[in-house]
């Protein structure tokens, strides 16, 4: 096991981590910039190292002031946590080279599943089901055109470098899919640097399912059951729970096989999610992309099965093999998240950072909250505006989504306005409640209450 | 009007409780209100200026922020400015082993000169001093690590 890790990150994330190496007994790192000088990960770390003024282009991002920091505190690992260097195969590289073991996969695995074009041929190859689509990078409107007929509208235009909900267009007939393809390109083009765009069949009624994987260095790897994640707003997630409310147990079966195929079928080491879109009216499901890295909404995994990734991730990546079999790994009961960020209803959810005068966390049996933030503390705007994740279980669905509307009930914030007024009447909702939504609903929803 | 010039001003206007202050000179107009809080409230226009002020909270702080790095000085304990580290990594005082040390205490440097080396990833980053003064104090010794903001020598400015 390692002596000593750092953890390249901040917030909820980086004190996440700093437990799961207590819980070790190995000695952690932090990191941060100068107005994280206050945050809870620099003050419950062995050691902390200021790295950058605030900008994260200059301190979060900067790798030559992380790798320094590993060097002058003679740390052995590097856990990236999630965002900011999780996903960088440059920053996975240099810490290779620098004797430092990157927390995660290879820089191979992570520069194979980050180029979504060339993902999905990797995974058409490993005879993963993948959404019907263009064999490739689109290279003129004629094969758009022969493309989009062969397939069936609607069809989605997505950017192969992409990411962020950019450099997608939806068409519904040939007079818009030239338009799409164009515009598409364009915004690829700006906003990654890479004008590559590729062609999927649009599921109008899908379910955005993944699944969590776990794997080894020597071979061994495991899925640990859904996550149903379709409650998103502008391609951002607000609520997962596991496992899917709606999903039949043979299709269940047939998606960890495919995710576990998928992570095998590159070599895959370390945590990471292979995500799917699954069409309700077919029952089909379709490989959408895999993120190389630990996700935000882990612990509703954790807690329906026990397990604690990050100790586990730590584990793998020095040198141990998985804890657990496949067989091991059975999902109890069902675990609800609700991700509370400092932002405004009255204005659109704009971010609203400021000071948390005071702050109160829920409690109480199966009721569980992940964040950095205290009484006093100040949420500052050059990040992101999480508050805090809300995770319960309970031994079946109706359980959690009670526990959620009593815990949020005691979750209060004297300071900037949060999402909590939003999932009060999430759990009000009769479609929530029935689980019968799809990735559309969050915004319709929102429009019509807020 | 350097980051130190302005302190010295706002704790004046603090010790005298005026509660508005208004200044112009040679294109650099300084308008200063003290709110309820007893901390002034600042607007610097038009250069920017080398610390960032948070124009927009209540209560800004006095003390500068980290983010100035190498240029604007911290204030080392002493009250001299301070030079401290844009990078992190780990504090030499000379070329090499053998060689003397860049600088010595009461040297006079200007803005190109070296003060010090330090190493980060096998790059040895030169740090200069960026202003004129007199080196009063070294705050770290030789093979130090050094994280970023942190004062690596107390210069008297001229």
């Amino acid at each position: 096991m390692f002596e000593r890790v750092l953890i390249a990150n901040r917030g909820e994330i980086a004190l996440r981590i700093i437990r799961a190496c207590k819980d070790l007994g190995v000695k952690t790192v932090a990191v941060y910039s100068s107005a994280d000088e206050d945050a809870m990960h620099v003050q419950l770390a062995d050691d902390a190292i200021c790295i950058g003024p605030p900008a994260a282009t200059d301190s979060y991002l900067k790798i030559p002031n992380i790798i320094s920091a590993a060097e002058i505190t003679d740390a052995d690992a590097i856990h990236p946590g999630y965002g900011f260097l999780a996903e960088n195969a440059h920053f996975a590289e240099i810490c290779s080279s620098c004797n430092i073991k990157f927390i995660g996969p290879s820089p191979e695995n992570i520069r194979m599943m980050g180029d979504k074009n060339t993902a999905r041929s990797t995974m058409r190859k490993a005879k993963v089901p993948i959404t019907p689509g263009s064999d490739g990078v689109l290279t003129s409107e004629d094969e758009v055109l022969k493309c989009a007929r062969d397939m069936g509208y609607p069809v989605i235009i997505k950017a192969s470098a992409g990411g962020g909900g950019k450099g997608m267009r939806v068409a519904h007939n040939d007079a818009s899919v030239i338009k799409a393809y164009n515009t598409a390109m364009a915004e690829a083009e700006r906003a990654f640097g890479n004008a590559d765009v590729y062609m999927e069949k649009y599921v109008e009624s899908a379910r955005h399912i993944e699944v969590q994987i776990m794997a080894d260095e020597h071979g061994n790897v495991v899925h640990l059951g859904e996550r149903d994640c379709s409650i998103q707003r502008r391609h951002q997630k607000l609520l997962e729970e596991a496992p899917s409310p709606l999903l039949k147990n043979d299709v269940r079966k047939k998606m960890g096989d495919a995710a576990v195929k998928a992570a095998k079928g590159i070599k895959y080491s370390n945590a990471g999610t292979v995500e799917f879109l699954y069409d309700e009216s077919t029952e089909k499901f379709y490989f959408m992309e895999m993120n190389t890295r630990i996700q935000v909404e882990h612990p509703v995994t954790e807690e329906v099965t026990g397990f604690d990734l990050i100790k586990e991730q730590l584990c793998v990546a020095s040198g141990e093999k998985l804890s657990f079999t496949q067989k091991e790994v059975n999902t109890t009961g069902h675990s609800i998240e609700f991700r509370i960020n400092a932002e405004d209803p009255s204005r659109d959810f704009a971010p609203a950072p400021g000071l948390v005068k005071w702050v109160n966390f829920p409690g109480g049996i199966g009721v569980r909250t992940d964040s950095c933030v205290y009484s006093g503390y100040k949420i500052t705007p050059y990040y992101d505006s999480m508050v805090a994740k809300l995770i319960v279980r309970g031994r079946d669905r109706n359980e959690a989504i009670a526990r959620l509307k009593r815990a949020l009930e005691e979750f209060i914030v004297d300071g900037p306005p949060t999402t909590v007024p939003l999932g009060q009447a999430l759990m009000n909702d009769h479609q929530f409640i029935v689980g019968e939504y799809n990735t559309a609903y969050l915004e319709k929803f929102m429009n019509e209450r807020f | 009007m350097e980051f130190k010039d302005l302190k010295k001003i706002l704790d004046q206007m603090v010790a005298s409780e005026l509660s508005e202050l208004e200044i112009e000179d040679k294109g650099f107009r300084l308008s200063a209100k003290r709110g309820g809080g007893g901390e002034p409230q600042y607007l610097v226009s038009p250069q920017p200026m080398p610390a960032a002020l948070p124009a927009s909270s209540p209560a800004p702080a006095a003390t500068p922020p980290a983010e100035a790095g190498g240029t604007a000085g911290g204030d080392s304990d002493d009250g001299f400015d301070a030079i401290v580290a844009p990078v992190v990594g780990t504090f030499y005082r000379s070329p090499s082993p053998e060689s003397d040390p860049f600088v010595k205490v009461g040297d006079q440097v200007d803005e190109d000169t070296v003060v010090c080396i330090v190493e980060a990833m096998k790059v040895m980053n030169e740090i200069k001093a960026e202003r004129k003064g007199v080196i009063r104090k070294a705050l770290v010794d030789n093979g130090d690590p050094i994280e970023y903001g942190q004062p690596l020598f107390a210069i008297d400015p001229n």
